[in-house]
């Protein structure tokens, strides 16, 4: 009796299967791991495609094999007793043999590509630091003298080799569609190369992190924009100057004479401080002479555009976008780069803009002990917050107000006014009103 | 003989002869339906973690809610559900397998079953609020030292892995001396049934690879409680001590959950082909061999940390290296049923249906140990299609194969065939409803570990497909447990010998007396049960009677069917008292650690007050259980 | 009473091997403890050289301030509490003959059958190594390294308390030995129970000569 039905139920399966196919077809694979697009992605795919192959062949094997011993061995009624086996010592060898013949038609190209793979990337390559935190990604062009966060610019054509390091916890770093991963680990220096193909230029991947690293780890997300080799120089020459409106490099007499001087400034200011008003914003340098080439909005495909919706339920941040028409860039610009306002508007205790916070002519804080993603060229980048949110003004004037809720487990504080702090267990009672937070939208947005 | 109607299968009853006995039936008993309610747990676990990822950038639960439910999911199923089910399989089976009376330390074995009991209970709670553990189960290091983890999270994990690994432990010793020690006559190591065997070498794989995990997670402990500097990144940690010392534990670890299956399997083929095993030489020798490559291939969980070229080879080959022997114990099998007459119970579709997916995870096993595509493959969706075939399609087919096979030798009833084979098919497809699909959206560039999802990455069709069998798969463990239940008390009566099969077990009355074996029986071939009813069966391997003396020294007596249900006492059997010493010894160590939580919460006297007093507590009820008598 | 210490089965008790139960158990067990050592041991060498800061076991230190801190390791005091614990091993084989042998000629009332006298003697001796550990400990913490202080200072201390742990365990057990000697007097029939320990007893013994080896030796 359960024949007839295991029957039935078997086709059902094949049918669902079927199904299976159908659908998967019908969708498009823009993370796909079965790319040529680089030198490394085309030797994975050679071993993949041996490796499928031959575990086709030993599955299709085993399981035909399997099922025609069940069909025919099947009992019969009053059948006798089946002839009795114990061993057979040419079999066992045989079965034996030919696994490890196929495991050697597996190791052989194996172990080449592993060294041909985790050779040194040769010395005209483009080099890239990728540093990990919680939970965005940190890219600096050392030949260049720039930083970067979370949008990659790849010359189409040019060898890249990544060198890999965390601040905090173990990252892993990964682009489907251009190589495997490798992962990013404190104290400890790790490699990876390889070259995007020539024929790239103007393609945008997508990026994960692929080691779990807590809250946000699905939100730790980049993009890679292979671009042609001028439109990178543009871009790479561009991201080298300082931010628009930052105030021309100069000593700046006005600015604590010490680092020291600044630090203290930095924790006596935590109350809103009466004289912001004395020190007027310095004077606006010209917008940097070279607009410097950004990859089109236009041309980024819908699967690399993030979707993340905005945060519901007791995490929803509520905004009056109405008032972001009116949001005053210079405005937002004074709020966030004179000290006085440090307390409240704690940006640049974190964040780098490349020009403001100088002592002495100098950067108050500098990349290494910078805890947030530079900030000197944001408005070229299409993303922000881990590659999470498109940077559109909506979006960040909520992360400006209630990052945390916006982020879970982000570690950009609550800044709005009123707006419950998870960090804190707490509602603040201070903080940036919408107004203010539309005004630093506007600095934001002007930062090319 | 199949007339009489299963009688009460204990000499004592009610609710305390369960808390104090030291049956290692009843212990058995506890241990299955504990693990079974732990793996509904964490199986609903899962429904949920597949319930937010149905569809993109869904709400269902909050980020951190999801890390601890995939936390708890691994955890669960790896420590609550899947290794005490086979313990409990050991606990039941392995003396009935040998011929011998209980384990060689009663006492000590229900002290292993309620650290089990208290340690997962500890471990589970704390999701009912919301801090759970959310490290994952691998629990990387420094995410889980106090600067990224300040919570008490990570404590209840650490404090709980430590509390099941003495559990495990305990247990382990208990039975390594138990196969070495309390054999019956004439049952040599190579005529053990191949369940025992596996066993054994699992033994062997608990006792080195605890205790290796045991000071990795002292070290996690020290550094979050007592400030020392293992893991922590300032003082030049290398955050690959953990994963080493953690692989090391978890590649055995692996095959602590897989050998027990492999070994229930080995016992139901032969019995459902009417074939002795074939070449049961190599498939205990492969299950060797498998246990010491086990113990030389942990990197491979690391090709992506960068261990350089040479280190990625070495474990690429060992890793490959270690397919050979799994593949040969396929071979086996099938050649068991090839010629055979294939009777299709529950149990046996359950042990094909083993031998079908773990070929499946098998292949992918190889796909990943070469290290370069591998690269591509780990931390994505394909590993977790990957280890679901081998944890579920290997370990959790075999186990449900066992509890069909071994219910009647348990309760002296049956379970349901009919529901047993809606089980299975629902099961069969459900699983690879789940988990097929992962192997394409890992592929194709999904991260594991990740609460959501973008739309139109290439992965909604897979993950609303496996969202889909998560569902049939829980409705197909209710079938189960539906089938469980009410065979309990309706299942047709079972005879001593339920299936036909060929070992000691199976000589004795379902369900077995206290005693097991009212005369001890001296063994003669590997299938004694089969040399009495099918001499035809066994008549192509070795037979020898041990010596005289020996049967003698054990009272030992030929094998035969025991139909008899005396009493220990009308038989003058000396049975081991009743004690709750082990349970108080367990909620003492428990307590122990628990106390420590305190110091996270600012309260030091009281954790030093309970952290104290529990561990006098401890020393002092294991100064009488040593001093009280056992029997 | 049956007996005073249970699960003890008679000697006729049937087992495979002819050995009691627990004596399997007991190397089952130290199997395990070797894997615990080695996991502890790999860690201490994994990070030898790899503090930060000092104070540093064989070479000299100055910190920030130009303070200078010694090598902490101090050899000398060391290979005398080794020497003690060598000893203990040897004291603890007379203790198990002269149970082992009780009644004998050449045990019999003669100091070699003293078994009171030799568990004494192995517990005190125990006893004295696990002093002059405390005395090693409290000195290195008084020259500046604490579980702390650096990478050398938490896995030293840990490797090197575990096996302190284990010793003070294996002096609690030879004094409960000890106190049925005492009140009872251990006979031939109960050499088990001092086998087993013994052998506990050796292997923290040997454990302590792989640990003062690479630990304190090996530069």
């Amino acid at each position: 009796m359960p024949r007839k039905r295991s029957r039935r139920l078997s086709s059902a399966l094949i049918l669902m299967a079927g199904a299976l196919v159908v659908a998967a077809c019908g969708e498009k694979y823009p993370n796909s791991t079965f790319t040529h697009l680089t030198d490394f992605n085309t030797i994975i795919d050679g071993l993949w495609n041996r490796l499928l192959l031959l575990g086709t062949i030993v599955f299709v094997f085993v399981e035909t094999l399997l099922i025609f011993t069940i069909i025919k061995f099947r009992r019969r009624e009053g059948a006798p007793d089946p002839k009795q086996t114990h061993g057979n010592t040419t079999l066992e060898i045989t079965w034996t043999i030919i696994p490890a013949l196929i495991l050697v038609l597996i190791a052989v190209p194996t172990v080449d590509a592993i060294w041909k793979t985790e050779a040194k990337a040769s010395d005209s390559s483009i080099q890239v630091q990728v540093i990990g935190h919680q939970w965005w990604w940190e890219f600096r062009y050392p030949q260049y003298g720039f930083t970067t966060a979370n949008e990659l610019y790849l010359p189409a054509g040019r060898t890249v080799n990544f060198q890999l390091n965390s601040r905090d916890v173990i990252h892993s770093f990964w682009t489907p569609q251009l190589g495997g991963k490798r992962d990013v680990i404190a104290n400890r220096t790790n490699y990876i190369w390889y070259t995007p193909d020539s024929s790239l230029a103007g393609s945008v991947f997508n990026g994960f992190c692929t080691e779990y690293c807590g809250s946000s780890h699905a939100n730790m997300r980049f993009h890679v924009y292979a671009v042609s080799p001028a439109d990178f120089d543009s871009w790479a020459a561009h991201q080298k100057e300082n931010a628009a409106m930052s105030p021309i490099v100069a000593p700046a007499p006005a600015a604590p004479a010490t680092p020291a001087a600044a630090v203290k400034v930095a924790s006596a200011a935590t109350k809103p401080a009466a004289p912001a008003a004395t020190k007027p914003a310095a004077p606006v340098a010209a917008m940097p002479a070279s607009e410097g080439y950004v990859f089109p909005l236009a041309k980024m495909p819908p699967h690399t555009l993030p979707q993340t919706p905005f945060p519901v339920g007791d995490r929803e941040v509520k905004f009056d976008e109405s008032l972001l028409a009116g949001g005053d860039a210079a405005r937002g610009h004074e709020l966030v780069s004179n000290m006085a306002h440090m307390g409240d508007v704690p940006c640049l205790t974190c964040h780098i803009i490349k020009g403001e916070y100088m002592v002495a002519g100098k950067q108050m804080f500098t990349d290494d002990n910078a805890k947030a993603p530079n900030l000197t060229h944001f408005a070229t980048r299409h993303t922000f917050a881990g590659g999470i949110y498109p940077a559109t003004p909506a979006m960040l004037a909520r992360w400006v107000k209630n990052a945390e809720h916006m982020k879970p487990g982000s570690l950009m504080t609550t800044l709005g006014n009123g707006e419950y702090a998870p960090s804190m267990k707490s509602k603040r009672t201070t903080g940036l009103d919408d107004r203010q937070i539309a005004d630093i939208v506007a600095y934001l947005l002007s930062l090319k | 003989m199949a007339t009489t109607a299963a009688t009460p299968s204990y000499e004592q009853t009610g609710i305390w002869s369960w808390i104090t006995t030291v049956d290692h039936k009843r212990i058995g008993a506890l241990y299955l339906y504990t693990a079974l309610f732990f793996f509904m747990f964490g199986g609903l676990e899962a429904g949920v973690i597949r319930w937010q990822l149905a569809q993109p950038n869904q709400h269902i639960v909050s980020a951190e809610l999801y890390n601890q439910l995939f936390t708890m999911h691994g955890t669960t199923m790896i420590f609550l559900a899947v290794m005490p089910l086979s313990a409990a399989f050991f606990n039941f089976l392995i003396p009935l397998q040998i011929g011998a009376r209980d384990v060689a330390f009663p006492r000590l074995n229900a002290f292993s079953y309620w650290v089990y009991v208290l340690g997962g209970t500890f471990m589970t709670l704390p999701i009912f609020f919301n801090t759970a553990p959310n490290g994952g189960w691998f629990g990387y290091a420094p995410l889980t030292t106090l600067p990224f983890s300040s919570g008490l999270n990570i404590d209840f994990w650490v404090m709980g892995l430590q509390i099941l690994g003495i559990s495990s432990l305990a247990a382990a010793f208990n039975f390594i001396t138990t196969i070495i020690n309390m054999r019956a006559p004439g049952m040599t190591l190579m005529r053990m049934p191949v369940f025992t065997w596996m066993s054994f070498v699992v033994q062997f794989l608990l006792v080195l690879a605890f205790p290796v995990i045991t000071i990795a997670l002292v070290f996690l402990l020290f550094d979050r409680f007592f400030g020392t500097n293992f893991y922590e990144i300032a003082a030049g940690a290398d955050p690959l001590l953990w994963q080493h010392l953690f692989w090391v534990f978890g590649h055995p670890e692996v095959y602590i959950l897989i050998l027990p299956a492999f070994g229930l399997v080995s016992e139901i083929l032969p019995t459902f082909s009417r074939k002795p095993l074939f070449g049961y030489n190599v498939v205990v020798y492969s299950g060797i061999m498998i246990g010491f490559l086990g113990f030389g291939v942990w990197a491979h969980h690391m090709f992506a940390v960068g261990m350089g070229a040479t280190a990625d080879t070495i474990f690429a080959l060992t890793t490959m290296l270690i397919g050979i022997p799994t593949g040969v114990k396929i071979f086996n099998w099938i050649a068991t049923m090839w010629g055979g007459q294939i009777r299709f119970t529950a149990a046996m579709k359950f042990a094909i249906g083993l031998i079908a997916l773990f070929t499946i995870g098998g292949i992918s096993g190889v796909m990943h140990s070469s290290p370069p595509a591998d690269l591509q493959q780990t931390d994505t969706y394909f590993v977790v299609a990957h280890f679901h075939y081998v944890l579920f399609g290997g370990s959790i087919m075999g186990i449900f194969g066992g509890i069909y096979f071994y219910y009647p030798k348990i309760t002296g009833r049956y379970m349901s065939e009919v529901l047993g084979t809606w089980h299975f098919w629902c099961t069969f497809i459900a699983m690879n409803l789940t988990f097929f699909p992962m192997h394409f959206s890992g592929m194709l560039g999904m991260p594991r570990r990740i609460y959501t999802y973008d739309a139109g990455q290439g992965w909604d069709t897979f993950n609303l497909i496996s969202s889909i069998g998560t569902g049939l798969l829980i409705l197909s463990t209710l079938i189960f447990v539906v089938n469980f239940l009410k065979s309990r008390k309706s299942g047709e009566v079972a005879p001593g010998d339920a299936w036909g099969a060929g070992t000691l077990e199976w000589t004795i009355p379902s369900p077995p007396p206290d005693y097991n074996f009212a005369e001890i029986p001296f063994v003669t071939s590997r299938y004694p049960l089969w040399d009495l009813k099918h001499p035809e069966r066994t008549s192509g391997i070795a037979h020898s009677a041990p010596d005289v003396m020996t049967i003698t020294d054990a009272h030992a007596t030929p094998v035969h069917e025991e139909m008899g249900h005396k009493t220990a006492a009308e038989l003058g059997i000396p049975m081991p008292f009743n004690t709750v010493k082990p349970l108080i010894a367990a909620a003492a160590l428990v307590a122990m650690f628990g106390g420590l939580l305190f110091m996270h919460t600012n309260q030091f006297a009281v954790a030093m007050t309970i952290t104290i007093g529990s561990a006098s507590l401890f020393v002092g009820t294991l100064y009488a259980w040593l001093t009280s008598p056992l029997e | 009473m049956a007996s005073a210490v249970a699960e003890v089965h008679e000697h006729t008790h049937y087992t495979t091997t002819g050995l009691d139960n627990r004596k399997v158990a007991i190397w089952a067990f130290i199997g395990s403890e070797c894997m615990l050592f080695m996991s502890l041991i790999s860690t201490y060498l994994i990070y030898k050289g790899k503090s930060i800061v000092g104070p540093f076991p064989h070479e000299a230190w100055t910190d920030p301030s130009g303070h200078v801190f010694k090598p902490i390791l101090n050899i000398p005091v060391t290979s005398q509490s080794t020497f003690v614990l060598l000893m203990s091993s040897l004291v603890m084989v007379l203790a198990l003959a002269a149970v082992e042998n009780r009644g004998k000629p050449g045990y019999q009332g003669t100091l070699l059958g003293n078994s009171k006298l030799w568990l004494a003697a192995t517990a005190a001796l125990g006893a004295t190594f696990l002093g002059y550990q405390a005395y090693e400990f409290t000195s290195f913490v008084h020259e500046g390294l604490t579980i702390h202080t650096n990478l050398f200072g938490s896995s030293f201390f840990t490797l090197t308390g575990f096996h302190g742990a284990h010793v003070t365990a294996g002096v609690l057990w030879l004094l409960t030995l000890l106190s049925i000697d005492i009140k009872r007097g251990l006979t031939p029939k109960d050499a088990l129970l001092v086998d087993i320990c013994a052998l506990y007893w050796h292997f923290v013994d040997v454990v302590w000569i792989a640990i003062f080896t690479l630990v304190y030796l090996i530069k």
